[in-house]
């Protein structure tokens, strides 16, 4: 949730990246690539998901996570949105 | 080699040599000490360590050799990563640290991780809140402590680390082999271990000391 404080602390925060931010934050939602990091190794060691399916997912999945930290560092010094 | 060093977690002061590959294959796994601590190290060139599958596992097997060592060893682990450039720079953090790592080291002596998860089926139909009250219940009766579920897959119905006595590690088997008995044929058991205590000492060092 954005706090309206921030707004009033930091004037200079433009409603415009207040929203990019926001979106950032909905668009990469970094907590859920790590589930989905996580899950795919727990279908790997039940046996369920191949090691060539495992690591093809893998992969894709670190490559979402790399570009959700790039997307967060880059609105980070402009706007924090409290979680 | 460079005189980095990769640092896995602190005991009670002692000189250990072992010979396991240690992160990025680094060779010997040994002690480096400050008063009545010693960190377990071993040489890496680079500052920033990979997080591949095999450094991971390189981590996790250094620790639990230590844990494991000479009859059991009390372990506080790092998080993966935590490299330093020189011997003197890990004595100073340790000086910095070392009330936080004296605390953990109670904390958590003679004590080992254990892990259990209960996983359903896709798309099961299960009371998921009495499984995991019945299961908590039993396994709590085994241990000192527990953490939070860490629910990251709808397929999990349980997912905790427990802080066991190092001696109470069979009654806790147990303990699991007997829920396997009862659930078995409506959900998968996962028991791991013994690790390091991961989740149960919480000591950061920020990239400043290092």
């Amino acid at each position: 949730m954005f706090l309206v404080d921030d707004l009033l602390v930091k004037p200079f925060v433009s409603i415009l990246d207040v929203i990019h931010a926001m979106a950032i934050d909905e668009m990469y939602d970094r907590e859920a690539i790590m589930d989905d990091i996580k899950e795919n190794q727990l279908l790997y060691e039940l046996g369920e998901r191949s090691e060539a399916e495992y690591e093809r997912r893998k992969a894709e999945l670190e490559a979402e996570l790399d570009a959700a930290e790039e997307a967060h560092e880059r609105v980070s010094g402009k706007v924090e949105v409290m979680g | 080699m460079s005189s980095n060093l990769y640092t896995y977690g602190v005991i009670e002061k002692e000189s250990i040599e072992l010979d396991e590959r240690g992160v990025d294959g680094g060779t010997p796994i040994r002690t480096v000490d400050y008063r009545t601590l010693s960190a377990v190290v071993s040489d890496i060139d680079t500052m920033e360590p990979e997080r591949t599958d095999e450094n991971a596992r390189a981590h996790d097997e250094v620790l639990r050799e230590v844990l494991l060592y000479d009859g059991g060893r009390t372990i506080v682990p790092m998080q993966f990563g935590m490299t330093f450039k020189s011997g003197r720079t890990l004595k100073s953090v340790l000086r910095g640290g070392r009330r936080a790592f004296r605390q953990a080291l109670n904390d958590v002596d003679g004590m080992i991780e254990l892990g259990v998860k209960l996983v359903a089926d896709e798309g099961a139909d299960l009371d998921r809140e009495a499984i995991r009250e019945d299961v908590g219940g039993r396994l709590a009766e085994v241990s000192a402590r527990e953490t939070d579920d860490d629910l990251y897959s709808d397929r999990l119905v349980l997912n905790r680390a427990y802080l066991v006595e190092r001696d109470g590690e069979e009654a806790f088997g147990d303990a699991v082999e007997a829920i396997r008995e009862d659930y078995g044929e409506t959900l998968r058991v996962q028991y791991n271990g013994p690790w390091a205590p991961y989740n149960f000492v919480d000591i950061e060092i920020g990239a400043q000391g290092r």
